[in-house]
Order: structure tokens, then C-alpha cells, then sequence
């Protein structure tokens, strides 16, 4: 068959480029691969790339950044166990000495074993030079307790004295928690941010970064290597690839079908029942220290009214919220009675039970009606000739937490309140009604920590004014002194067994008051491959599933 | 030929100057504030004001257009408001993983919806015709997030234990350890196969139709009535001349691809244009929205530019007029 010469140039054309293309597409992929060594090599799906690895930056407020490359890479003073407990970590000798005073000091004793992956000793100048970057540093993420430090004493290099000039409780989580102790003999009088930002080649933990910044291809992964000159239990892999997988759907099947080994993704409705069809896969379900509250701010009408408050949470039938959002995700789901999570048993009070779980529209008539408010002929609540009608807001596209405010506005409608949606994005919620308190009623989720202060977000002291140029994280701008007594002293209380009866007053304060309404911790699923890997594998809610990723390995 | 080349080239200036103009003033009037965007997370009550003057945001609208444009095109593309990285980088990575999907998808649903085409037409009204035909409206009306974790879910997954192997035969994700052709047949084929699927039904209907109308023409009778055979007559003289609308439709929607593979980089995870425009525009990044909309609008008049110079080449009296 012959075919006329216009024709037969244009299919030329397309075969000519397809073995271009082919050439090009396996030669691109080559590429790649080769700066990877390929034996021995773990595939983790990670569901958020971070913006920086300068961690104490400001940039760097994203979870999956820490535990993928933070962790890994850099040491920390103190570490957070799986059940919350802090220990001390590979650099330390032993357990740090807190004598209280005043003035508090803390004696960080650094083991001799402690080097940068160059060999250098891990010292106490690097504890210092740590501490001055987040004092002194621009856009750093959280100075919390930093700024309480008066000096660290570094006379012995291997023993870092840190003095306070205030009290600080949380002191814990001070070189540890979400920040790390950086290598002095390698950024001082350099520009630490521009150094780390998109990756380094030093390190002070099991991992590094393939190749320093390559390490990170930005929007595909995170390659890690073993650290040869970590002194604690090398990593027993050859290369940890973190492949950003941001699409969750996508992320399930990629597991489930054995390309990636493991995985940490956000609930979503079916993910479960999707994994189960994969026997080889094992996943667990946690509940970590992430929550989800409806946030009422008191300066707004009718928030102003503790009886409207306590009629609030009565009328939210928080169980069946539970039942309608988290359990379809993860089969489990528990009403969060209190806004510390009992991940952290020690802490943890259930105070809002009092409220129920369920709707209690009686309770909410005899509360309304004691105050002073009347049912109008449209069945909302009226007083002085204002009704009980507020707005709800929340982080527009998310689509559980539009069901959610959908779910509260319904069962506030029977309760008697008129609730009206009107959600702004993320940026707005967070970056101006929040602060300004433009806004009656929000709802988002809050991060906790294993330690129990939450002065930040309930004391008086930190309600953000405009007078204090908006700072302050108290959104509620509750002003009381009930709760504020007893979160004060959470703060500065050096006592172990005193501060524990501190949080459980303020627990019990803030349910008195009807500060806010808790709804549930929000649940991690840890999925991974028994085919593939071994090894402790456990999620830790603060840390995350990979923090110890040195003692897994490959089948 | 180069003089017509040339005139196409000089006539798509103001079109890019145009269309560089309107996305710079809506995204700028209507779009996220940079500068907010910058002092999100900022305390500094002066940060808005001082970010605004930094970025050059009180001077006006024209000013700013010229110098934006100015440095665009000396290729300065400023870095991005909320990752702080390189735009012009940002998009030159972004552009790579695109053009690798678009090139093959387009090259591979090209053949198979010529051939579909040449198939119905010269069988018009068959079973043949009719299954082809209900292909393509299921293939139209699919959306394309389903389909691709369908694909996934059945080709990876149930393709692996139908086949009792402990490997998947196709990735869903971008395979960040395998290399060779093979691998990259592997990482390509299921996102080639979803975003073929709608090119090739919309692609097949243009080229069953046109071939039916070059098949009905006087010059195909008289052809077969010298004698000449059906398949001569379809492939030398049908094909070539009924090729001219089917390559438009194909150089403008290829230029498209490269904004609009929005839905199917995001199933299969490939950081493309359509990822990135996704994250920016989540983001409210004007930084990166700007020089996106530009990049692509340049790709969109480079194809069509390609499209009248192939079609001056099947057909020579565009060439003269």
C-alpha cells in the first residue's frame, strides 16, 4: 500500500518525535536514578512537601518537613516518646539536671559520642549558638521559652549549662519537641536561613541528605542516606526516599499496590476499607495530639453570655459529629472532652463532660430561659430585640469541616439559634479574622504538644488587641480569672506533681466557663508494607511514624 | 515559507502583549495581594505598607505592567510569594515533567484517532462505526479524576495479583528509583492512557467527520470510477486531504495541554504546570500565576503557529494565500 507523501512526512513526524520523546523520557529518568543507589532502597509517601528545612525559620511550620528530613537529620536535646513521655536523646549523657532555684538552671551533660557528621564534637557552644539564632534570628517560627533563657554557660564543651532569667516550665521542649540543636562550627557569622533553606550537607543524626541540598528534588522527594559517623544505632537501609504524593486517593492506592512501602496519609472516607484489600499491608489508627474544636469568640454577641456558651455545647450533639465525620474515615472516633488530648493521660481531665455528648435541648430551654432569652414565633432564641443568630466560619474546600458546620448549623436550628455559614479561605481565617476577631463562631483544628501548657490560648494575656499590635493566640478573648490562675501557674510551676493539679483546674476552668467547644482528636492512620519493611514500627503523635526510621528494615 | 513563518511570528507579538496585559491586570485587580500573602504570618503591623513599597505595589497599574514585563523578559521572573523559590525555575521543572506527558499523549492518541477516524468514516454506519462511536461519547463524557483511579486501582494493584507478581507493571507515581526506556514506559503509560482517553474521542469524531465529507467529494468518485481501489482512494487522496482540520484541532488543544493537565498530573502525581498553577493559585502566588498564564499563552501561539505551518504543508495554497 503506498501512501501519498504529505501523509506518510506527518506520520514521519510523529514516529521521528515519539523516539526523541523516548529517548528523552528514559534518558530523564536515568538520570535521576543514578545519584540513587538502588539496592536496598525504602519508598515512603509523604502527603505535603515543606516550604524550608531551615527549621527554627518560620518557613518551616509544616509537620511532614520535620518528619521526614528534621528528625532524621539533626539532633534534639530531648526526644518525645510514642506515649508522650520526654527522654533523653543520643546527644545526651543522661538525664538533664533541672535545679529550680531561682534562678532555673538546666545542665545538659552531652555525650562524648556526639558528633556532626564531619566528625566534629557535638558541644555546648552549639546548644548556644542554637538558643542566639532564635532569640536574635528574623522569622524565626516560635521563641516560646528561648526568650526566658538568660545564658547558656559553655565553659565545658561537653556540658551546656542553660540559665533562665524567668521560670519556664516547658522547658523540655526547648532544644527537642519541634526544634533542633545546629552545628556552630559550620554557620556561625554565616547566613544560617540561606544555608539551610533548601537543604544542608551536615548532620547530627542517624540520616543526611543525599548529597546536601540534591537530597531534596523539589516537588518529587526527600533521599536520605545513612550518616556513617552517627554514633547511635546506624540506619540498617541504604536510601529512604520520601515521594511527595499529595493527592490522598492517590496516596492509598500507591500503598496499597506495594510502589511505596509505607505511608501517613490524612483520613478520608473508604481509605481503610481500600488498604484492607492489600493483605500484606498492616495499618494503625491513632489519635495523636491534633484536634478539632468549635472556637467561640466572647467578645462577639451573643458568645458574651456564658449562658448562651453553656447552651451552645449543650445543644451540639457532639457524638453524632464523631459518627458522621471521623468514624466513616477510621471505623473509630471518640467526642474530645477537653482541649488536651488523652494521648497524654497525665494530663488529660474530662472536663466537658458535664456537657454530654448528645443534643440536651432541655438543659438548653432552662440555661436560655434563666438568662433572660424568649423563643420568638420563628423558634429562635430572642433578647432586648436581638436574636441568637451568629455567623460560623471555617477553612473554605475542606469538605469534612463544611459537613461538620452543616451538622451544627442543624442542630442548632432545633436548639433555637440561627447559625449562617460563611467561610473564607485559610489564609483569611488564620491570618485576619482570627487575630481581629472578625468572626462569632470557627471552626479549625489546634496541634498540642506532650507538654500541658495552653496559656497561649486561653490566658487573658494573650488576647490579641490592637492595642498589642494583634499579638497573642487567645482568639476566644475570654477575659477571666478563673482560668488564668490556674494556667499561669502551668507555666511557671517547676513542680512536676503541682503543675499536674494546675492543668486539671484549668481543664475544669475552661469547661466552667464554656470557653470553646471540643469535638475530637483527629486520627493519624500509620500504613506499611509487611512484605517490604520491619522493624519497631509504631506512630508517635508528636514525632511522627518515622522517628525512628534507623531500626527499620528491608525484607 | 520563511516569509510566511515570519509574518505569523510578528503577528503573534500583540497578541502576547495583549494577553500578558489582561492576566497581569485582573490577577493583580482581582487576584490575591502579594504583599499579604508576604506578611501573612507577620506581626509587623508596617509589614504590609513596607512589602507593598518593596514590591513596587503603590506605584500605578502601567508602571508596574511595564516593569514586570521588563524584567520578564530579560528573564528575571522574580521568585515566588509563599516558597520564596525561583519562578522562572519553579516553571522550567514544571514545564519538563508537562511536556513529556503532553508529547507522548499527543503523539500516541494522534495515531490511534487518525486510524479510529479512517476506520468509521470508511465504514461508516457499521457495528464497527457504531462501537467506535460510543467509545468516543463514553470516552467524552468520563471525568478524568475517576478514570485515572480506576486505571490505577486495576492496573496496578489487580494487574499485579492477577499476574502473581510481586512488582506493579505500571507506576501510578513518578518511579523515583527505576531508569532505561522500559521504566520510562512503565511511569508514562497509565498517565498517557487517561489523558488520551478524551483526545482520542473528541480527536476520532473530527476525523471520522472530515473523512466523511472528503469521501462524499466528486474527486474520490472520479477516482473510483478510473479505476483505482477503495484503499488507495481513502489513504493517498481521502487521508491527506481531510487531515487539515484534525491537525488544527490537534497543534491547539497540544498547546493547551501545557496548563491544562491540571486533573491528571494530580491523579498520578507528577509535578507539572497543572500542579504547580494548582498550588499557586491555592496559595493566592500572583508571583507564580502571572509568568504561568504568560508561559502557557506563549504555548498555546507557538502551536497554533505550528498548526498553520503544517497545515500550509498538506495543503500548499495556504502557503500563497
Amino acid at each position: 500500500m503506498k501512501v501519498s507523501g504529505g501523509v506518510s512526512s506527518f506520520f514521519c513526524l510523529v514516529l521521528g518525535l515519539a523516539l526523541l520523546g523516548g529517548v528523552w523520557a528514559s534518558t530523564t529518568a536515568g538520570a535521576s536514578a543514578r545519584e540513587q543507589s538502588t539496592p536496598g532502597t525504602l519508598k515512603i509517601a509523604a502527603e505535603q512537601e515543606p516550604s524550608c528545612m531551615d527549621w527554627i525559620g518560620s518557613c518551616a511550620g509544616a509537620s511532614w518537613g520535620i518528619w521526614a528530613a528534621g528528625i532524621e537529620t539533626l539532633p534534639q536535646a530531648l526526644t518525645v516518646t510514642p506515649a508522650g513521655d520526654y527522654i533523653p536523646s543520643s546527644v545526651l549523657a543522661g538525664e538533664p539536671i533541672l535545679e529550680i532555684g531561682p534562678p532555673q538552671k538546666i545542665t545538659y551533660n552531652i555525650n562524648a559520642a556526639a558528633v556532626w557528621s564531619d566528625n566534629t564534637p557535638i558541644t555546648s557552644t552549639d546548644f548556644e549558638y542554637t538558643w542566639k539564632q532564635i532569640v536574635t534570628g528574623k522569622d524565626i517560627y516560635d521563641k516560646t521559652g528561648y526568650e526566658d533563657i538568660a545564658s547558656i554557660d559553655t565553659t565545658d564543651p561537653k556540658v551546656a549549662v542553660v540559665t533562665f532569667s524567668e521560670p519556664f516550665s516547658g522547658w523540655r521542649d526547648l532544644f527537642g519537641g519541634f526544634s533542633f540543636i545546629l552545628p556552630s562550627h559550620l554557620l556561625e557569622g554565616k547566613n544560617r536561613a540561606k544555608i539551610m533553606k533548601d537543604g544542608y550537607s551536615f548532620s547530627g543524626g542517624p540520616w543526611k541528605l543525599e548529597g546536601g541540598k540534591s537530597g531534596w528534588k523539589k516537588t518529587k522527594s526527600i533521599t536520605l542516606v545513612p550518616n556513617q559517623n552517627y554514633w547511635g544505632d546506624k540506619p540498617l537501609i541504604g536510601t529512604v526516599i520520601f515521594q511527595f504524593i499529595t493527592e490522598s486517593a492517590s496516596e492509598i492506592q500507591a500503598v496499597k499496590s506495594g510502589q511505596v512501602s509505607s505511608a501517613y496519609p490524612q483520613p478520608q472516607i473508604g481509605a481503610l476499607d481500600q488498604l484492607s484489600e492489600n493483605p500484606e499491608l498492616k495499618y494503625e489508627v491513632s489519635f495523636g495530639s491534633v484536634f478539632e474544636a468549635f472556637w467561640l469568640n466572647a467578645k462577639a454577641f451573643p458568645m458574651d453570655s456564658l449562658a448562651v456558651r453553656k447552651s451552645l455545647i449543650y445543644a451540639t450533639d457532639r457524638q453524632a459529629i464523631v459518627d458522621e465525620i471521623v468514624k466513616p474515615s477510621v471505623n473509630e472516633g471518640r467526642v474530645l472532652q477537653s482541649f488536651i488530648v488523652p494521648t497524654f493521660p497525665q494530663y488529660y481531665e474530662p472536663a466537658f463532660s458535664i456537657y454530654g455528648t448528645s443534643a440536651n435541648l432541655s438543659k438548653v430551654n432552662e440555661l436560655m430561659t434563666a438568662d433572660g432569652w424568649k423563643k420568638g414565633s420563628d423558634g429562635i432564641w430572642a433578647k432586648g430585640g436581638r436574636k441568637a443568630e451568629f455567623d460560623v466560619q471555617t477553612t473554605a474546600g475542606n469538605e469534612a469541616r463544611e459537613l461538620t458546620e452543616q451538622l451544627w448549623q442543624s442542630q442548632l436550628t432545633q436548639a433555637g439559634f440561627k447559625v449562617t455559614i460563611k467561610n473564607p479561605s485559610a489564609d483569611v481565617l488564620f491570618g485576619i479574622n482570627g487575630p481581629k476577631g472578625r468572626f462569632a463562631a470557627a471552626l479549625y483544628a489546634q496541634v498540642g504538644t506532650p507538654d500541658p501548657s495552653l496559656c497561649g490560648i486561653f490566658c487573658s494575656a494573650n488576647i490579641p488587641t490592637k492595642k498589642n499590635g494583634f499579638v497573642g493566640n487567645n482568639w476566644t478573648r475570654l477575659t477571666s480569672a478563673a482560668i488564668d490562675a490556674p494556667w499561669t501557674a502551668v507555666d511557671s510551676e517547676l513542680d512536676r506533681t503541682a503543675r499536674t493539679v494546675s492543668v486539671k483546674e484549668g481543664q475544669n476552668a475552661l469547661a466552667a466557663e464554656a470557653v470553646s467547644i471540643p469535638l475530637y482528636q483527629k486520627p493519624n492512620i500509620f500504613v506499611w508494607n509487611t512484605a517490604q519493611i520491619g522493624g519497631p514500627l509504631q506512630d508517635n503523635p508528636t514525632l511522627g511514624p518515622f522517628f525512628n526510621l534507623n531500626l527499620w528494615y528491608l525484607k | 515559507m520563511t516569509r510566511y513563518i515570519g509574518r505569523r511570528i510578528l503577528a503573534a507579538i500583540p497578541v502576547l502583549l495583549l494577553a500578558s496585559l489582561l492576566v497581569f491586570v485582573l490577577v493583580r485587580q482581582f487576584g490575591a495581594d502579594p504583599a499579604r500573602t508576604r506578611c501573612q504570618q507577620s506581626r509587623d503591623l508596617k509589614c504590609l505598607e513596607r512589602t507593598r513599597v518593596q514590591l513596587g505595589l503603590d506605584r500605578p497599574l502601567p508602571v508596574q505592567y511595564v516593569d514586570f514585563m521588563g524584567d520578564f523578559v530579560q528573564g528575571d521572573w522574580g521568585t515566588s510569594e509563599r516558597t520564596d523559590q525561583s519562578v522562572a525555575e519553579s516553571i522550567g521543572i514544571a514545564l519538563g515533567e508537562t511536556a513529556q506527558l503532553a508529547f507522548w499523549g499527543v503523539a500516541f492518541s494522534s495515531v490511534v484517532a487518525i486510524s479510529v477516524g479512517v476506520y468509521s468514516a470508511n465504514k461508516a454506519y457499521s457495528p464497527g462505526d457504531y462501537f467506535f462511536t460510543g467509545l468516543a461519547f463514553a470516552g467524552i463524557a468520563m471525568p478524568t479524576f475517576w478514570f485515572g483511579l480506576i486505571c490505577i486501582n486495576y492496573l496496578t494493584f489487580h494487574l499485579k495479583e492477577l499476574l502473581n507478581t510481586n512488582e506493579v507493571i505500571f507506576f501510578s507515581i513518578p518511579n523515583a528509583t527505576g531508569h532505561g526506556a522500559i521504566n520510562g514506559f512503565r511511569e508514562l503509560a497509565l498517565p498517557v492512557l487517561v489523558l488520551s482517553v478524551q483526545l482520542v474521542a473528541g480527536w476520532s469524531r473530527y476525523q471520522r467527520s472530515s473523512m466523511l465529507d472528503e469521501l462524499d467529494s466528486d474527486y474520490i468518485r472520479t477516482a473510483r470510477s478510473k479505476g483505482l481501489t477503495r484503499r488507495r482512494v481513502v489513504w493517498k487522496h481521502g487521508l491527506r486531504n481531510s487531515l487539515g482540520a484534525l491537525v488544527t484541532v490537534i497543534a491547539i488543544d497540544a498547546g493547551a495541554l501545557f496548563g491544562g493537565l491540571i486533573v491528571t498530573e494530580r491523579v498520578f502525581s507528577r509535578p507539572g504546570m497543572g500542579t504547580l498553577f494548582l498550588n499557586a493559585l491555592g496559595n493566592g502566588d500572583s508571583a507564580v500565576l502571572i509568568p504561568w498564564m504568560i508561559v502557557t499563552g506563549v504555548f498555546i501561539i507557538i502551536f497554533n503557529l505550528f498548526a498553520d505551518i503544517l497545515y500550509g504543508v498538506l495543503d500548499p495554497r495556504v502557503r500563497v494565500a
